[in-house]
């Protein structure tokens, strides 16, 4: 994937960290993409331990209290920040429990805001209805670099019912962001058929060409072959 | 005089934030660019204390009496 995509997106992603708007940290545009990521994960280290007792201690005293009380607090007093905190210590099951209790415009609040390494035992338990209600609401709101980030944490019913609410456009945009570019074929696996072809086209239309080219690249050897079949088989219908 | 001026250097005062030593591409950034850096990551860190604490004290609100004291043992109030 482009070197400068790769960078933009750890802006945002560190931006987003920070609470900050991406153009202030204008000046990490030259810095490399590799050098990007160990710096977020650096920052995402110091802002989820921070407070750590404090967060330990209030998800153990959600324990006593009724789910629903939980879930209002969540939502109208600690806010979307505080939640994706606070959910990797909460015990998973109750985690599941109050998400099903919560709003999904919340939900993609938090899903914004969460590093989805830390609650992936939460995430495994979320039915993949739930996940692609959120996952509809961050496509309507184009958080395709949100939704990068949490492909390779959730297993593959969940990705699948997350891929299917995405536009040929959006899929290719999110794949431009995946943390882990060696998960490209496991996702493309999970696709619908025409899904991966409609990608391609989607990436010439937006003149993403040779973005489209890097990311064949990251295709297995069967999936290339499939795809560019099909765009011969659709280059000899037009010409 | 900005007490970042009496004493720290860009890289040093990043450094101090994160706790370790900041990737080695950083260093090429200019001493105002890393100070502006680190002070966001001390802002972010002391907006999400001031705010665990405001929300902490309004939720504790809505505790039914009859937990208060439970809870008050466990979260340390």
């Amino acid at each position: 994937m482009s070197e400068a995509m790769e960078r933009r997106a750890e802006r945002l992603k560190l931006a987003r960290l920070l609470g900050h708007e991406p153009d202030e940290l204008h000046y990490l545009e030259d810095v490399e993409s590799s050098d990007l990521r160990a710096l977020r994960e650096q920052v995402t280290e110091v802002l989820f331990s921070s407070q750590g007792q404090v967060l330990q201690r209030l998800a153990s005293a959600s324990r006593l209290l009724p789910v629903g009380l939980v879930a209002q607090m969540g939502e109208r007093i600690f806010g979307p920040v505080i939640a994706a905190r606070i959910a990797g210590l909460l015990d998973p099951d109750r985690a599941v429990e109050l998400a099903a209790r919560l709003p999904v415009s919340f939900l993609a609040d938090v899903a914004c805001e969460l590093d989805p390494r830390r609650v992936e035992h939460v995430l495994a338990r979320i039915p993949p209805s739930q996940t692609t209600e959120v996952s509809r609401e961050l496509v309507r709101r184009g958080e395709t670099v949100a939704m990068g980030r949490f492909v390779g944490c959730l297993p593959d019913a969940s990705i699948r019912a997350a891929l299917g609410t995405m536009d040929p456009l959006t899929l290719l945009q999110v794949s431009f962001v995946l943390e882990n570019k060696e998960q490209v074929p496991d996702v493309v696996g999970l696709l619908e058929p025409g899904q991966l072809e409609a990608m391609v086209e989607a990436a010439e239309e937006a003149g993403l060409g040779d973005e489209a080219l890097e990311l064949l690249d990251l295709l297995s050897k069967e999936q290339r072959a499939a795809v560019m079949h099909d765009l011969e088989r659709r280059g000899q219908r037009t010409a | 005089m900005e007490e970042r001026n009496v004493s720290k250097d860009g890289l040093t005062a990043l450094q101090d934030q994160l706790r370790v030593q900041p990737p080695a591409g950083l260093a090429g950034l200019r001493d105002d660019d890393l100070h502006h850096f680190a002070e966001a990551i001390r802002a972010a860190r002391h907006r999400q204390a001031e705010h665990l604490k405001d929300a902490g004290d309004q939720a504790f609100r809505l505790v039914p009496r009859l937990l208060r004291g439970p809870i008050k043992r466990i979260v340390g109030a």
